[in-house]
């Protein structure tokens, strides 16, 4: 129990914290949102249902929507056996250098897919890509081997750079399982595939499920690798059908409408996603809590272990080191298309990108500063809100709480197409076609992550701690600074570093929002490779991807120093 | 501890910083794009907004060097430019007229139907630029609205290593075995040129022409520039493309051929029309860059680029095959713009279906 709000003084203070927060949250997530589901269903002057309706019916919204879900579901089994096989690997079976691969298999959580699908278009494209030409030359095959403008082609590309999602739920679930259960079906005479299957599965199905759900979110919303693989071949998703018919329409209605509604699909499905989510973790986290340090049996592979060993490094070569080689030794050719000797290979692209080409050099300012601003501002009215809602008892917290939940559940695209409803002009402010409306819109898409962080490590401080210092006579606010701020920071800085990173690579949101000056390094690379710059754009995107390892290894320095 | 962590990772943020902050300062500070927020506050000694903007959908190959030309011949002028495809920015002057200010001040595109448009909705500053009489003028309605700045050609852009026989007739497409599914065209929704090739291979050929490319296994790529590095590399063997785009990668070694249909008047000539906003701030400078565009200095840049310029007094290397100026314009195929005009949706839906079918 807080005692402040039985004090006059820190009521006003409370209370300022409370609508504060509330503004923050209605301003940047809750109104843009609501623009959206109006204009789906208001046509001029009245509701409409018949009317969206029809347009869900026409051919292209209706396959938009299908590939959407195709491509969603095969990524998300997919990635869920991919990540769930993964994770059972190294937890708990005695293969060697189970924690260099570890850390390996959550590498493609840094990498951005859509650069991803680049390097696999470069290496996969039916007649030219160099595994399927490879192949072709040396083996005497007819056609390609694969084909990777394709639904699978996009799926494969989505699993390789999703998977981590189940990966590394699967593996906390197994690390935190109690061995106890297992080792006494073994003693009552249980065999291997029992415990397996009446134990083990039952106990990681809700990491395992929840795992899936993120993916699927994450995929029905996702743009770049669509983008990037499935136009050229007539497959296009939700957020891709957006794109290109707001860019096509120069801002006419009829396609803001269209997007709107699509969009409003997108949020239906996310609302499901994320219930069906909750539903499984609360009926499942429970059982899986063991508390105690041993450590689960181990399986041996015996002669398998060799062998295993050589195919999750054959796993990383192929989908990590490969693609990314591959992108810096087409960002280091002189023209696409020529093959990788060394008089074809040179820095020049690296050099003219860094210092000479306008564009590229803007790129990498906008998205330094936006990144760094979004997570300035982010970072701290992330930990207002949480405070508010972990730590505060006051009347309205239960819209807070409902509103702090709309991040989460609000895919980019939509995020997108709502801050250009909000602030082109309609309302008064107008921000399109500025840096500005783009800050916004990463703030809104990235609010989650600070919550949870913030909300993390607040839940950690116990009111015992504040109130002891306002027995001692500390007023409220000094008590906030002395004591709860202190606690907070590595809540803060890891809120910091997961918006700052994400935003440096950021595709789905700024590709709505950007003009000709306001491209951010995602946009350049990606119009870059649509405008045939191709070896420009992979230049760039070698620079992004040194970028994000470096932001990645401050991260992980500083985060065990914290202690995060 | 922890305040030292904090400041740590704050001086490296801030060293982060200011290495891209140098690096955006270092280099020669040529047409600064007016990043957003960056550029704009480090453009420093020029007052605010006395700067001429271009919007251009050439790519920086050309548009690169002539603003650095112009500037050189006018020291007082900050010149601006941004360079994107036709129909983004369109969509961006289209916000900004909504928002009630446009932020350019010239534009120069490929896509003419645009500028009839404009001209309609009367936002282009009629200005007839002094050396008029010595350039070529495609645009039988002329009045000054807008001037050609360069007729663009496209060619069939073969791969020298797929494709030996260069191709002589625009049927070749459709009967030659080599192009068999590997014959690309850029999305004309995405690119202006695009979208006029295919207006104007309709006009002369019908949509026949599109049904039988489909046959053969044509393919839609994405911008101008894609399909031409797809036919580089080997995805495509051959595709429509824009003539100085291709020479400039054929400049740096890819292994690309420009070829043009020998047929009369077949040529795909699309020009390229530079036009002022009306009520620009800086109609003098405005009126001077398009007078530098046309002149023979600007012209001859155009020309080295490897495109074709619309004066007949410039110089152009042989290397980059091009046609002469005025051979450009008598062989170009004929339309009238104005009719082709109100067709532009129509034309892009029904160019995607024939080619997109499955």
């Amino acid at each position: 129990m807080s005692a402040q709000i039985k004090q006059k003084s820190s009521f006003g203070v409370a209370q300022i914290i409370l609508f504060l927060s509330i503004a923050i949250l209605v301003i940047v997530v809750a109104f843009p949102v609501l623009l959206i589901l109006f204009n789906a269903f208001w046509v001029e002057d009245h509701f409409d249902f018949a009317n969206t309706i029809s347009i869900l019916k026409q051919p292209a919204t209706y396959e938009a929507l299908m590939n959407s879900i195709i491509i969603a579901s095969m990524s998300t089994v997919g990635s869920t056996i991919v990540g769930t096989f993964f994770a059972w690997l190294v937890t708990r079976t005695d293969i060697p250098y189970h924690n260099f691969m570890k850390s390996m298999f959550l590498v493609p959580f840094m990498l951005p897919s859509f650069i991803g699908a680049i390097a696999w278009k470069m290496l996969l494209s039916p007649n030219a890509g160099l595994i399927n030409k490879f192949f072709m030359e040396n083996f005497g095959f007819d056609g390609p081997i694969f084909n990777i403008y394709s639904y699978y082609g996009i799926s494969a590309v989505e699993i390789m750079y999703l998977f981590p999602f189940v990966f590394i739920q699967v593996c906390g679930a197994l690390e935190r399982m109690d061995p106890t259960l297992e080792e006494s079906a073994r003693i009552s005479g249980a065999g291997l595939m029992t415990i397996t299957r009446k134990i083990t599965i039952p106990l990681v199905m809700p990491s395992i499920l929840s795992g899936a759900l993120l993916i699927m979110l994450y995929s029905m919303a996702h743009f770049g690798t669509v983008a990037v693989l499935g136009i050229e071949r007539g497959i296009y998703n939700i957020p891709v059908l957006i794109y290109e018919r707001i860019h096509q329409s120069g801002g006419s209605f009829d396609s803001i409408r269209l997007g709107a509604i699509l969009a409003t699909v997108l949020v239906i499905s996310a609302a499901i996603i994320i219930w069906a989510q909750r539903k499984i973790l609360s009926t499942g986290h429970y059982q899986i809590i063991g508390g105690k340090s041993f450590r689960p049996t181990q399986l041996k592979l015996r002669g398998l272990r060799i062998p295993m060993m050589l195919f999750c490094f054959a796993y990383i070569g192929f989908t990590i080191v490969l693609p990314t080689v591959i992108i810096f030794l087409v960002g280091g050719l002189s023209t696409y298309g020529l093959p990788f000797t060394p008089e074809n290979l040179s820095l020049d692209n690296y050099k003219f990108i860094l210092f000479d080409f306008d564009v590229t050099r803007d790129a990498i300012f906008n998205s330094v500063t936006l990144g760094f601003t979004a997570a300035v501002i982010t970072m701290f009215a992330g930990v207002m809100i949480s405070y508010v809602i972990v730590k505060m008892k006051v009347r309205g917290k239960g819209i807070l709480e409902f509103l702090g939940m709309l991040p989460f559940s609000v895919p980019g695209s939509v995020i997108a197409l709502g801050v250009i409803l909000a602030w082109s002009g309609q309302f008064g402010i107008n921000l399109y076609n500025t840096v500005w409306i783009i800050l916004v819109a990463y703030i809104a898409r990235y609010m989650a992550f600070s919550l949870k962080a913030n909300s993390a490590a607040l839940e950690q401080i116990h009111d015992s701690l504040v109130e002891a210092a306002r027995a001692c006579g500390a007023t409220m606010w000094q008590s906030l600074k002395d004591i709860v701020l202190p606690l907070v920071k590595p809540g803060m800085l890891a809120a910091f570093f997961l918006i700052f990173l994400p935003s440096l690579r950021e595709l789905t949101v700024s590709i709505m929002l950007y003009a000709p000056t306001t491209r951010t390094i995602g946009v350049a690379i990606y119009t870059l490779n649509e405008d045939g710059e191709t070896v420009i754009s992979c230049a760039l995107a070698g620079i992004a991807l040194i970028i994000i390892v470096l932001g990645q290894f401050v991260i992980n320095h500083f985060s065990k120093k914290a202690g995060v | 501890m922890r305040k030292k962590g904090i400041m740590l990772i704050m001086a490296v943020v801030m060293s982060l910083l200011t290495v891209v902050l140098s690096g955006c300062g270092g280099g020669p500070k040529q047409a600064s794009s007016g990043s957003g927020s960056g550029a704009g506050a480090s453009s420093g000694g020029a007052a605010g907004g006395n700067k001429l903007v271009i919007y251009t959908s050439m790519k920086e190959s050309l548009i690169g060097g002539i603003v650095e030309g112009f500037k050189k011949k006018n020291p007082g002028i900050e010149v601006d430019y941004q360079s994107a495809g036709a129909g983004k920015l369109m969509a961006k002057i289209a916000a900004e007229r909504q928002s009630g200010k446009i932020l350019a001040d010239v534009i120069w595109t490929s896509e003419v139907p645009d500028f009839y448009n404009m001209k309609n909705e009367k936002i282009l500053e009629p200005y007839t630029p002094s050396n008029i009489k010595e350039l070529l003028n495609p645009f039988d309605d002329y009045d000054g609205t807008f001037t050609a700045a360069r007729l663009g050609t496209l060619g069939v852009i073969i791969n020298t290593d797929k494709i030996k026989e260069d191709p002589t007739k625009w049927s070749d497409i459709y009967t030659k075995p080599e192009y068999k599914n590997g014959f690309g065209i850029a999305d004309p929704a995405l690119s202006g040129t695009s979208y006029m090739s295919v207006a104007l291979l309709q006009s002369k050929y019908g949509w026949e022409y599109f049904d039988k490319l489909h046959e053969a296994g044509a393919r839609i790529g994405k911008g101008s520039g894609q399909v031409i590095d797809d036919t580089s590399v080997g995805e495509l063997t051959a595709c429509l493309g824009v003539d100085y785009i291709t020479n400039s990668k054929i400049a740096k070694g890819a292994h690309l051929k420009l070829c043009y249909m020998t047929e009369p008047n077949a040529l795909l000539m699309v020009p390229s029309p530079v036009a002022i906003f009306k009520g620009t701030p800086h109609l003098d400078a405005a009126k001077k860059f398009v007078d530098y565009l046309l002149s023979a200095e600007a012209q001859q840049k155009v020309a080295d680029a490897g495109t074709v310029p619309v004066r007949t007094d410039v110089k152009q290397d042989p290397k980059h095959g091009l046609p002469k100026p005025e051979d450009a314009l008598k062989n170009g195929i004929k339309v009238k713009y104005t009719e082709i005009l109100p067709e532009k949706e129509n034309t892009i839906k029904k160019f995607t279906e024939i080619i997109g079918k499955k």
